[in-house]
C-alpha cells in the first residue's frame, strides 16, 4: 500500500516569454507527500512556490514531469477530470478567504459538494462548521464574520469533502496575529487527527508550525527538513463541539 | 440532483442582484407583452371572423350583379343592372344541390318617416325565401310573404335598430311608415344580427316585397344579389363554377370577356375580413420583434459583464471541482430564468393590457394558452441565445486565472 498522498518526480513548469525566451517557475521539483503529514511550502515571493501549489492541487499542470496523487497519475488528465480529482481529493485554502458574498457559511462550505454527488449536504456542512468551532454561525454571511472567521469557514469547505490533502496558500496573510494563531492551532489540531496539510507560506514564523518546511527558490527546493520541535498553537483553540465555543464569539 | 443544485445557485445568483436582474429582464417584458397583444388581438380578430363567416353561412354564397363587387361595400356611380330575375329562376332550375335562392334589391340610404320622426336606411326588396337563405326571420310579427309578393303589397319588416330610432320602446306592428312617398303597413320586427363581415349595421334596415320595390318604390327590372344555399357546404366551388358558366351562358359573354357578375363564396368572405384585422397586428409584432431582439442584446451584454465580475465565484467554483458543463448550465439557468420570468410578467401585463384595449377600442380580444405557450418559447428562447455566449465564456475560464483577478 502506498503511503504517499503526493509523489512528484521532476515537475517542471516552463513559461515561454516573447522573443524564444523561457522561464522556469518550476524547474525539476521532486517530492513525496506521505498521509498525516502537515509540511509547509515556503520561499520568497517569485520563488516558483505557488505554482508548485498550484501543480501539486491539480489546479495547474505541469509542462514535464510526473505527478501522482493518491497512487494515480494527473499529469496527464483532461480539465474534466482534473476538476473532479480537485473536488473529490483537494480541499483548499486562500489567502483572501475566497468566500461567496452575500452568501451564508453554510452555503459557502456546501459549495464543493454541489458538485459532488453527495446528497446529505447540508448535513455534512454542518458538520464542517461544528469542526471548526463555528456551529452557532451557520446562517451568517461573511460580512458578519471576523477575518479569523471567515477563514475557518473556509477551512470547514475545505474539510467538507474529506479530502486526501489540504493546501493552505498564506492562510494568514490576510489576519491580525491573534487570528493567525487561530488558525495555526486549527491547522494543527486537524493534523493531529490525521490530515494531511501543505502549507505554502514566505514566512519563516508560520513555517514553524509544520512538522517539515521545504524551501523553494527559482523554482528548485532548495532545502526540505524534518522539524523536530514545531511551535505550538496553544489554546484560543475553538473546541469541535459546538456547545464549548461560545467564549469565541464576539 | 446535481443539475437542482446548479439550478439552485444560479437564482440565488440572480436574487443576489436584483437590480441587474431587473434590468436584464425589461426589455424581455416589453417584448413578451408585445406578443401577447397581438396574439390575443388576433385570435380574436380571427375568432369574430370566423363567427361572421358563420353568420353568413358556411353553405352559402352571394351572386352579386356588376364585375368585382365586394360584399358590403356602396355602390358607386351607376348601380349594375346585369341581373335579373329569369336570371334567378334559371339558376334554381337548372343548378344542381341547391336548396334555396334568395333574388334581392337593394336600394342604400332611403328616408323613412313616422310621424314627426326621420331615419336614413336601407331598403331590402325580398322574397320569402330569404328567411330561410339567410336563417333570419321576423322575431315579432310575419316576414314578407308570397301574397305579399304577388299583390305588390305596402307592408314592410324593420330591424331593431330602424325600430329603436323611429319608435324607442313602443310596439310599431300595425303602424304606417313612408318611404320616399309611399306609405307602408309594418307587420313585423327582425330577428337582431348584429354586425356584417364588412363592418355594417345588419339592424338597420327595412324589408318590403321585392317586387313592390321593383315596381312601386324604384321603378326597375334588375335586382342587385341573389343568396345561393347549398345543400352542402363541400360543393361550393363546382356549384359556383356551374353559375357562371350558366350566367356567361345567358348573359351572352364571349370567352375573354370579363364576368359581369361576382361570385363570393365563404372563403372569400374571411379574406376580405382578415385584411382589415391585419394591418395593427404588423405593427404589434415588429414592436415585439425590435424588444425582444434589444432585450436579448441587453440581456447578453449585461450577463457578459456579470461573468467579468465574477470572474473569482467562476474560480472558486471551478478550483472546488466544478466541470466546465456546471459553469455553463449556471449562467444558462440565470439568463433563461431572467427572461422566462419576464416573459411571464409580460404575459400577465399583454392580457391586462389586453382587456383594456378591449374595453376602449371596442376590438374582440381572445386571451389564450396559445398567447402563454408562445410567450413562455419566445422568452425561454431568448435568455438561452442570449445567455450562450456568455456562459461559454465563463465555463472557458482556467481556475487559477480567475482566482488571481
Amino acid at each position: 500500500m502506498n503511503s504517499n498522498v503526493i509523489q512528484a518526480a521532476n515537475l517542471t513548469k516552463v513559461y515561454n516569454k516573447g522573443g524564444g525566451g523561457e522561464v522556469y517557475a518550476v524547474h525539476g521539483v521532486s517530492l513525496e507527500i506521505r498521509k498525516g503529514e502537515y509540511v509547509a511550502l515556503m520561499g520568497a515571493s517569485g520563488s516558483g512556490k505557488s505554482t508548485l501549489m498550484n501543480i501539486l492541487g491539480c489546479l495547474d499542470k505541469p509542462t514535464g514531469g510526473s505527478l501522482k496523487l493518491d497512487g494515480v497519475e494527473v499529469s496527464t488528465l483532461t480539465d474534466e477530470e482534473l476538476a473532479t480529482v480537485r473536488n473529490r481529493k483537494i480541499g483548499f485554502v486562500f489567502q483572501s478567504f475566497n468566500l461567496l458574498a452575500r452568501t451564508n457559511a453554510l452555503e459557502n462550505v456546501e459549495l464543493p459538494l454541489i458538485y459532488s454527488d453527495r446528497t446529505d449536504i447540508t448535513r455534512l456542512a454542518r458538520e464542517a462548521l461544528d469542526s471548526v468551532g463555528l456551529a452557532d454561525r451557520l446562517h451568517h454571511n461573511p460580512g458578519e464574520l471576523s477575518g479569523g472567521q471567515q477563514q475557518r469557514v473556509a477551512i470547514a469547505r475545505a474539510l467538507v469533502t474529506d479530502p486526501e490533502i489540504i493546501f493552505a496558500d498564506e492562510p494568514t496573510g490576510n489576519l491580525d496575529s491573534k487570528s493567525s494563531l487561530e488558525i495555526m492551532a486549527l491547522f494543527q489540531q486537524l493534523n493531529a487527527k490525521g490530515r494531511t496539510i501543505v502549507l505554502v507560506t514566505h514566512e519563516p514564523d508560520i513555517a514553524e508550525y509544520t512538522h517539515r518546511i521545504i524551501t523553494i527558490a527559482d523554482g528548485k527546493i532548495i532545502s526540505d527538513e524534518v522539524n523536530r520541535q514545531p511551535r505550538v498553537a496553544l489554546e484560543k483553540i475553538p473546541a469541535p463541539a459546538s456547545s464549548e465555543v461560545s467564549n469565541e464569539n464576539g | 440532483m446535481k443539475t437542482a443544485r446548479v439550478l439552485k445557485v444560479a437564482f440565488k445568483g440572480l436574487g443576489r442582484n436584483k437590480l441587474r436582474s431587473f434590468l436584464m429582464m425589461i426589455g424581455i417584458v416589453i417584448g413578451i407583452t408585445a406578443l401577447t397583444l397581438i396574439v390575443s388581438a388576433g385570435l380574436g380578430a380571427q375568432e369574430r371572423i370566423m363567427e361572421r363567416v358563420k353568420k353568413f353561412g358556411l353553405e352559402s354564397m352571394m351572386v352579386f350583379a356588376g364585375a368585382g363587387r365586394e360584399m358590403g361595400q356602396p355602390t358607386s356611380g351607376q348601380p349594375a343592372t346585369t341581373l335579373t330575375l329569369e336570371d334567378v329562376t334559371t339558376i334554381k332550375q337548372e343548378v344542381k344541390d341547391i336548396a334555396d335562392v334568395a333574388p334581392f334589391n337593394r336600394k342604400g340610404q332611403a328616408e323613412v318617416k313616422f310621424q314627426e320622426k326621420s331615419a336614413t336606411t336601407a331598403i331590402f326588396g325580398v322574397t320569402p325565401s330569404w328567411a330561410p337563405v339567410w336563417d333570419w326571420d321576423a322575431a315579432e310579427g310575419d316576414f314578407i310573404t308570397d301574397e305579399d309578393l304577388a299583390s305588390l303589397a305596402r307592408v314592410c319588416v324593420i330591424g331593431p335598430t330602424v325600430q329603436k330610432t323611429l319608435f324607442g320602446t313602443a310596439n310599431p306592428i300595425g303602424e304606417q311608415v313612408r318611404i320616399g312617398n309611399v306609405q307602408f303597413e309594418i307587420k313585423g320586427i327582425m330577428q337582431p344580427k348584429g354586425t356584417s363581415p364588412a363592418g355594417g349595421d345588419m339592424d338597420d334596415r327595412i324589408y318590403i316585397p321585392l317586387s313592390t320595390l321593383m315596381r312601386r318604390v324604384a321603378n326597375v327590372d334588375y335586382i342587385s344579389a341573389i343568396k345561393v344555399r347549398l345543400r352542402t357546404a363541400k360543393d361550393m366551388d363546382k356549384t359556383a363554377a356551374d353559375i357562371k358558366a350558366l350566367l356567361r351562358e345567358r348573359h351572352k359573354l364571349a370567352p375573354g370577356t370579363p364576368d359581369d357578375f361576382t361570385i363570393t363564396t365563404p372563403t372569400e368572405v374571411r379574406k376580405m375580413a382578415e385584411k382589415v384585422a391585419g394591418t395593427f397586428n404588423i405593427f404589434l409584432a415588429l414592436v415585439a420583434a425590435i424588444s425582444l431582439i434589444s432585450g436579448g442584446v441587453v440581456v447578453a451584454n449585461i450577463m457578459l459583464i456579470s461573468v467579468n465580475e465574477r470572474r473569482k465565484e467562476i474560480g472558486l467554483r471551478k478550483a472546488v471541482g466544478a466541470q466546465r458543463k456546471d459553469i455553463m448550465l449556471q449562467f444558462l439557468y440565470e439568463s433563461t430564468a431572467v427572461t422566462l420570468t419576464g416573459g411571464v410578467i409580460g404575459i400577465v401585463l399583454g392580457a391586462i393590457g389586453a382587456k383594456i384595449l378591449e374595453a376602449i377600442t371596442q376590438m374582440p380580444i381572445s386571451i389564450s394558452w396559445e398567447s402563454m405557450v408562445l410567450g413562455l418559447v419566445f422568452s425561454s428562447l431568448v435568455g438561452i441565445v442570449a445567455g450562450l455566449h456568455p456562459a461559454k465564456r465563463a465555463a472557458a475560464l482556467q481556475p487559477i486565472e480567475a482566482l488571481r483577478a
